[in-house]
């Protein structure tokens, strides 16, 4: 009888002993691979590191993270979504969609490329859910999955999110970001898309872009693709505002002798000399009075170029009186 | 560890100094929180081998709240602290630096300008100006031989740095008089050589010898243990040329033209009475300073001549201004900021950041946020190109609002043999360390 219970008693810590053991042996392997493939991804790429960003500590963990740019799951959205949506073919949607996340993809594996922040990386992943499965319906991940969560989170917040918006703004971070990717892309021929109202806006961001980023080669194509060497953003702004605001004087010589107009407004009644008086951007701004910008067109505040000055450059003053 | 450089916060750059766009969302706030947690409990995990032997709060007594509040140590008789200095690297040598000698002072600034304290990027360097060294280390009763340079026997070049000043620092209801330790700089050449320890425990025991027993200090790093940790916020005076060097970043998006007049401040103050302080406000402005600061679980005891030294205005060092009341002349509200420029590495077109930091401020009639609003105007007339200040008292009130934006520098405040039940809350804090 007392040998059946110390069997009976052995057995049983057996039992406990090995379903421990278990446990332990599943935490360690599930803890190693979530930490392993944050290592892998990890290595082979540079970090992101504009000056300013976030610290390195922050941004490693799900900056490291590849997998959410490229799309991991072959879709197939073609069938259900509405034919129809703001002028645009879905199915021109979804081509220049999957061309973007391709792009991204190429992008991701080329180490050479610029990298994105970890932010705008989330981002891209959080609507790549959307646009590919939905409103984001798992379970929020353990606080420890450090990665997981992050991208949970992102998914999660953009609730219940139309996929074609999810789409669209994927595209358009991408144009943000890689202007070149639709001027100079290889791997989606654009043409198919230039009829379409959506993918034309795209284009026309990017001269905005281009302008921006002193990007010569990119602008001249185009404007030579047609795009208006004057053509607004949603702030009313010309490329000439952009090329003058970031302080590019070639960029800005080329686009007057593109004919823009050097006398543009924004929707603030700004034309590019008030930029170049409030950037005290000396050199932009004589080029711009030489080619007859008017300094003393006064924007909405009721204030011209010259007003906005205030640094002593003579030829400004000439200027303004000139054209008073 | 005692790391070479790190007796201040790094001169910590702009995250976001855009309020009106690219704010980290929910989701990327809770994500840095969350590795901040971790990586905060990777550097608690890390061995602290000189540390654990000091009396300083413990990383395992985090949380421990048995421990009484106060001395970790009682003070030793004066007889049995170490008469002899620490022994150093054979070629190596103590002096003691005489900060009145324009030579001495010419050399640590040397020491200091191309060796102390980097942001992480190695973008800016701490750039302590001769005028303000001479008036940091010598406050009202300072004590000479807490001036401690390293040099080398042979050549004679000063290659490491440490000081010590008096200071009375009320700890809740306790005044305590404590050495407040800055400017640990070791060469950068001689990094890795284990100096700082030997440094730290040489002016400990130089501390002692005047019979003090606690100090008061901060850094950039995590030892153990903060008794509070900070953040630097910032305020872009001079945009274009912060983004221009890096300091700070313009989103894509957003244009330099608006930036430029997000920033834009008044050409004058708006506060009527507002004024320079003056020697003959001392005693006004030690009043006003004293009953403001009690609500603080740590802050400076302030009497008349410390005030006289800390606070009265002096040349690209310390701006202190106040309100006089037209009507009644009462003074009212202060305001201070000390210039700590930084030296920029490597750009071409500029080589000093000239940045303010906020030191000490009262406001009983004027609302804090008006008040630092004029502060921001002096400075910007003064051209400063940036005006920091921390998260300490009741800065957080009017940081977002004035357009500060939170910066990616952390300051940790530590007391060296006094203990505290809790962490405090930035807000708690009374005390600001130069």
């Amino acid at each position: 009888m007392a040998d059946w219970q110390q069997y009976a008693q052995s057995i049983f810590i057996g039992f406990i002993f090995s379903f421990l053991l278990a446990k332990l042996i599943s935490v360690v392997v599930s803890f190693r691979e979530e930490n392993l493939r944050v290592v892998r991804s990890d290595s082979p790429e540079p970090k992101p590191s504009p000056p300013g960003s976030e610290s390195d500590a922050e941004g490693t963990t799900a900056a490291a993270d590849v997998e959410p740019l490229i799309g991991e799951e072959k879709t197939s959205l073609t069938g259900d979504s509405d034919d129809d949506w703001e002028g645009v073919e879905s199915t021109e949607l979804d081509e220049a969609f999957s061309a973007a996340t391709a792009f991204v993809a190429a992008t991701a594996a080329d180490k050479a490329a610029n990298k994105v922040s970890t932010d705008v990386q989330l981002q891209l992943y959080g609507l790549y859910k959307i646009a590919t499965e939905g409103p984001c319906g798992s379970p929020q991940p353990s606080a420890l999955k450090m990665t997981a969560r992050a991208k949970w989170q992102a998914w999660q917040k953009l609730g219940a999110m139309p996929p074609e918006d999810a789409m669209l703004k994927y595209i358009e971070i991408v144009t943000e970001l890689y202007p070149s990717w639709i001027a100079g892309s290889t791997i989606v021929d654009l043409e198919l898309f230039t009829s379409a109202a959506t993918w034309w806006h795209l284009k026309m961001d990017a001269i905005h872009a281009f302008a921006r980023e002193g990007d010569v080669e990119n602008l001249i194509k185009c404007v030579e693709s047609g795009v208006s060497v004057d053509l607004k953003d949603s702030e009313g702004r010309t490329p000439l505002h952009w090329a003058v605001d970031r302080g590019h004087l070639n960029i800005t010589e080329m686009l007057v002798n593109k004919s823009a107009d050097v006398n543009a407004k924004d929707n603030e009644g700004q034309t590019p000399l008030h930029y170049a008086a409030v950037c005290e951007r000396e050199s932009i701004a004589e080029f711009l009075v030489k080619h007859n910008a008017n300094a003393s067109i006064k924007d909405d505040d009721g204030n011209s170029s010259y007003d906005l000055c205030d640094s002593n450059w003579p030829w400004m003053q000439r200027a303004a009186s000139q054209t008073a | 560890m005692a790391d070479n450089n790190s007796s201040s916060s790094p001169p910590a750059k702009n995250q976001n100094p855009y309020p009106d766009g690219n704010v980290p969302s929910e989701t990327e706030s809770e994500n840095d929180a969350l590795a901040r947690q971790v990586q905060e409990s990777l550097s608690l995990a890390k061995r602290h081998k000189f540390w654990e032997t000091q009396p300083v709060g413990q990383f395992k007594d985090l949380g421990d709240t048995s421990l009484p509040e106060g001395s970790i140590e009682p003070p030793t008789p004066l007889s049995e602290v170490k008469q002899e200095p620490y022994n150093l690297p054979n070629l190596y040598e103590w002096i003691t630096c005489d900060m009145d000698s324009a030579e001495m002072c010419t050399e640590v600034y040397n020491l200091l300008t191309n060796n102390y304290v980097e942001d992480d990027e190695n973008m800016f360097r701490f750039n302590y100006s001769k005028e303000f060294l001479h008036w940091a280390l010598r406050p009202p009763g300072y004590y000479r031989s807490w001036h401690i340079g390293v040099r080398v026997k042979n050549s004679k070049k000063l290659v490491a740095f440490i000081t010590g000043v008096p200071a009375k620092i009320r700890v809740r209801d306790t005044v305590v008089t404590m050495a407040e330790i800055n400017f640990l700089c070791v060469h950068k050449k001689l990094r890795s050589k284990r100096l700082a320890p030997v440094m730290i425990k040489e002016v400990t025991r130089r501390v002692h010898l005047e019979n003090i027993w606690h100090a008061a200090y901060t850094a950039g790093v995590v030892l153990p243990t903060p008794i509070s940790t900070c953040q630097y916020w910032h305020r872009s005076l001079n945009p274009k040329k912060l983004i221009d060097v890096g300091f700070s970043r313009l989103g894509a998006r957003m244009t330099m033209s608006r930036t430029i007049k997000l920033y834009k401040l008044p050409d004058s103050t708006v506060t009527p009475g507002f004024r320079k302080m003056e020697p003959h406000d001392v005693p006004a402005v030690t009043r006003l300073l004293r009953n403001y600061l009690k609500q603080f679980a740590v802050a400076p005891d302030f009497d008349e001549n410390d005030v006289e030294h800390w606070l009265l205005p002096k040349e690209n060092v310390v701006d202190s201004y106040l309100v006089e009341s037209p009507e009644t002349h009462e003074i009212t509200d202060f305001c201070s900021f000390y210039t700590l420029p930084s030296s920029i590495l490597g750009n071409q077109n500029y080589s000093t950041l000239k940045a303010a930091y906020s030191y000490y401020n009262v406001s009983t009639k004027t609302p804090l946020l008006q008040l630092m609003n004029d502060a921001l105007i002096v400075a910007k007339l003064k051209d400063f190109d940036v005006f920091n200040a921390l998260d300490v008292m009741q800065n957080e009130t009017f940081l977002k609002e004035l357009k500060f934006g939170p910066g990616d520098g952390k300051l940790h405040y530590y007391l060296y043999n006094y203990r505290l039940k809790h962490v405090l809350r930035a807000s708690e804090l009374g005390l600001v360390l130069l």
